[in-house]
């Protein structure tokens, strides 16, 4: 029921209720007053920067996979796509114009994508499925066209690139900056459009949506191809930061956004989810990553702690449901 | 034994619940004496599901006492309510769609003290609790595979494979056309015999007037009385039902019928030929019944037409054109609707608010070109719907879900009515809707017949049918075998066309 914040704070167990709703923020909030207490470094703007530099390229394909999951499918692909995209963007900066490469690189992001797209929606091909091969036929790929080593970059537009990757405007790095410009565009076009719309109802109730109408292949194809799309956009922003592209990036980023997607609550049998509680989501995973680095906490230790607080917000979730 | 101990089999007396703020049940009252068969009623969210979860141990009462044979039972979850006899049929089937039906009937029992399981006298004993029902399933036979009455039946034999005592049918019959439910009725007679007691809830009032001995009316989470049968008739039921006389349950047919048909079909089949040679016309202003028994074929000639199932020939002509519907996008363009006899699966999104719920087929008037909703036109559109169609909700943001059987219904009848489609056909239109909720739907599908619209209603419920129909087309084994005028009318009538006879001449 809509009610304002101000009525669900005065309702019997309002104050928790409205936590317990707006976990993922509650969440988030605990975790930065949390890191503020215990580390001096982690209020200096270089921290804060780096910290958004880092979640950028996962925050951008964890948008992706938030419209497919809306879906109810998975994009498991994403991971490898940002590797053998980086490895392209490499190859084409090199040899065209900075604008073209930048296209030419969503363009075949998003074909990429709308091969998934079309074996799921066309092919009735479980979407775990059809991911799975494509992460590794993408990972494939892109050590083959690498040769097994990074490409780097050699053109001024190259240079221009992991320039613009590397500062800020007004304080926010420039890989934010295009991060959040994504997530306010998935925002728009999850509440205010119709696009939002179907894919949700699709993900809520698929045969009903083909019942009333819908053209529900023609939009399962779609979130693909758009997770392919964004997939690309991310490896032209992790190619930059570095200066290349390898074979080897993204690894297992699929897992981190999939994580992200469900730590913003969002529900792996579709029909929910927002693109706020996404970025939430990232937000948390890269405030843990960086909390622990800057304690000096070894990496293996660092995963266990991440595993343990995505078991901890998906709990928090079922209270929500109850 | 202490069967003969107490005169009630089941004494429920003073049972209060509720879920959080919301109150369902208010010292109810419930008594059912060995052997007898209890007709419990109500309208939706009257509380009848609460009371019997209550019963089965799926809930926990707040106050009151539940009485078995004399002594008062507290159940802590359904297995003790399995132990101790009491065996329920949910609404909601509740199969595992994957394994047979044999497995299915013993779940319960599966793994529990045995090591091993003897696969080959499960079956057996399955086969033979099914045939001794009288339908005809095969044991060993997914459940995945059993059409939706099947599955019912399924259902009942699961809940009479244990030492059952007491019995609850929520609804039973719903999926069902009137042979299979005679059947089913033959059976409850044949329990009852063996000193079972049976609780039976329905809204169908001239089945209460069948098969029980007493009936309990629940109104508003209170009990408005138990009473014998005998001493009772359809009219003082349903005013303790409601609480109000209700004088007219089908609405008077005065939309003026267009002379030209607005939609025809002629010859239609299906790909797999389950449906062939159907041919017939509806014109503007016409509602048309489809009658049959289950599986005649009448829900895939609905989808035939909708393009939901596909086709192998035939034309479908809409205003002298023809046109063709390959999928459902295709009959949505040509403004055809369709509402789904399986309201939960196919016919609303229940996550969903009744808003999202309501513009899901026609964004056209509520978005810019480029796909941006008009907010304020979509509220203003979905409102005037929620207070036209009578939908019982707080507001327009609560989900489809959280609604009872018939305001859903009105939702996905919402959907089509904010498109203004040529022709609606609509499956079963109030099947789990409870009385006055039925009333409303009839009177809904009357103005939408006035506005012009072909509607194709498809029931199994044969007051209904014959209450709402200007014509009926009646379906034997995939085709239609006859059809009805107003002046032949008649349930016999009805039935004789249904199982492949011709008419009485008189």
């Amino acid at each position: 029921m809509a009610l304002t914040i101000k009525e669900q704070l005065s309702s019997p167990g309002g104050f928790l209720k409205f936590l317990i709703k707006h976990n993922t923020i509650f969440i988030f909030i605990v975790l930065v007053l949390f890191s503020a207490l215990i580390s001096d470094v982690f209020f200096t703007s270089v921290n804060l920067s780096n910290l958004l530099k880092q979640v950028s390229g996962i925050g951008i394909i964890s948008i992706g996979m938030l419209i497919v999951i809306l879906t109810g499918g998975i994009d498991l692909s994403v991971g490898s796509m940002v590797a053998l995209l980086a490895v392209t963007f490499a190859i084409l900066v090199n040899t065209f114009i900075l604008p073209l490469a930048i296209l030419l690189t969503i363009v075949i992001g998003f074909s990429l994508g709308s091969v998934a797209g079309y074996l799921v929606a066309f092919q009735k091909m479980a979407p775990f499925i059809a991911t799975l091969a494509l992460m590794t036929i993408a990972r494939g790929l892109g050590f083959i066209y690498a040769k097994g080593s990074p490409i780097t970059f050699t053109t001024y537009g190259g240079l221009y690139m992991s320039d613009f990757a590397n500062n800020s405007t007004l304080g926010i790095p420039n890989i934010a900056i295009v991060f959040f410009l994504i997530v306010i565009c998935a925002m728009v076009m999850l509440r205010y459009n119709v696009f939002g719309r179907l894919i949700i109802a699709i993900g809520s109730n698929e045969e009903a949506s083909r019942l009333s109408g819908i053209k529900v292949n023609k939009y399962k194809f779609l979130v693909y191809a758009i997770s392919g799309a964004l997939a690309a956009t991310a490896a032209i922003i992790v190619a930059s930061r570095t200066n290349l592209g390898s074979p080897n990036m993204g690894m297992a980023w699929e897992l981190d956004a999939i994580a992200a997607v469900v730590i913003g609550g969002a529900s792996l049998n579709g029909g929910k989810g927002t693109a706020i509680n996404t970025l939430m989501g990232v937000l948390i995973l890269g405030l843990i990553s960086n909390i622990l680095n800057l304690l000096n906490v070894p990496s293996y230790p660092q995963q266990v702690v991440k595993g343990a607080i995505i078991i901890f917000a998906v709990l928090l979730q079922k209270f929500e449901s109850k | 034994m202490k069967t003969e101990n107490s005169e009630y089999r089941v004494e429920m007396t003073g049972i209060s619940k509720s879920f959080g703020v919301v109150s369902v049940l208010e010292g109810v009252n419930l008594r059912v004496k060995h052997g007898e068969i209890h007709a419990l009623l109500g309208e939706n969210g009257a509380g009848k599901s609460t009371l019997v979860k209550i019963l089965s141990g799926v809930h926990q009462k707040d106050g009151g006492k539940v009485l078995l044979n004399g002594e008062e039972l507290n159940l802590k979850n359904t297995h003790e309510g399995q132990v101790k006899g009491i065996s329920v049929v949910y609404q909601e089937l509740s199969l595992v769609n994957d394994l047979s039906v044999a497995e299915n009937i013993y779940l319960h029992k599966l793994g529990a003290n045995k090591f091993w399981m003897n696969w080959k006298k499960i079956t057996k004993d399955a086969q033979e609790l099914i045939d001794s029902l009288g339908f005809k399933i095969d044991a060993s036979a997914r459940v995945r595979d059993l059409s939706i009455v099947q599955k019912q039946v399924v259902e009942i034999a699961k809940a009479l494979s244990e030492d059952t005592k007491v019995l609850v049918l929520d609804e039973p019959t719903t999926v069902f056309d009137p042979t299979d439910t005679q059947k089913l009725f033959d059976n409850l007679f044949r329990l009852k015999e063996k000193g079972i007691s049976i609780i039976y809830i329905s809204h169908h009032l001239e089945e209460i007037f069948k098969i029980a001995d007493s009936i309990t009316v629940l109104r508003d989470g209170v009990d408005t009385g138990c009473l014998p049968v005998s001493e009772t008739d359809t009219d003082s039921i349903i005013r303790l039902m409601i609480g109000r006389e209700l004088k007219d349950l089908y609405p008077v047919r005065n939309a003026t019928v267009g002379a030209e048909p607005i939609f025809e079909v002629k010859n239609l089949t299906a790909k797999n030929n389950l449906v062939h040679n159907v041919s017939f016309s509806v014109k503007p202003g016409e509602v048309l019944g489809i009658a049959g028994l289950g599986g005649s074929g009448r829900t895939e000639t609905a989808k035939l037409i909708f393009g939901a199932e596909k086709k192998k020939s035939g034309t479908l002509i809409l205003n002298g054109k023809e046109i063709k519907t390959k999928t459902p996008v295709d009959a949505v363009g040509h403004q055809i609707g369709f509402v789904s006899e399986d309201r939960k699966e196919e016919g609303v999104f229940l996550p969903l608010s009744i808003r999202r719920n309501i513009s899901v087929t026609n964004f056209r008037p509520i978005s810019s070109r480029l796909g941006f909703l008009k907010v304020d036109k979509e509220y203003e559109n979905v409102l005037d719907l929620i207070e036209k169609l009578n939908v019982k909700a707080p507001s327009s943001e609560v989900n489809v879900g959280n609604l009872s059987g018939g305001n859903q219904q009105k939702v996905a009848l919402a959907k089509w009515l904010s498109v203004d489609s040529k022709v609606i056909i609509i499956d079963e239109p109030t099947r789990g809707v409870d009385v006055g909720a039925k009333v409303e739907i009839y009177n809904l599908i009357n103005e939408v017949a006035e506005k012009g619209v072909g509607v194709v209603v498809i029931s199994s419920d044969m007051p209904e049918i014959m209450g709402i129909s200007d014509r009926i087309m009646v379906m034997h084994k995939g085709t239609f075998y006859g059809e009805l005028t107003k002046d032949q009318f008649s349930e016999e009538n009805i039935l004789r066309y249904s199982i492949g006879k011709a008419l009485k001449t008189t």
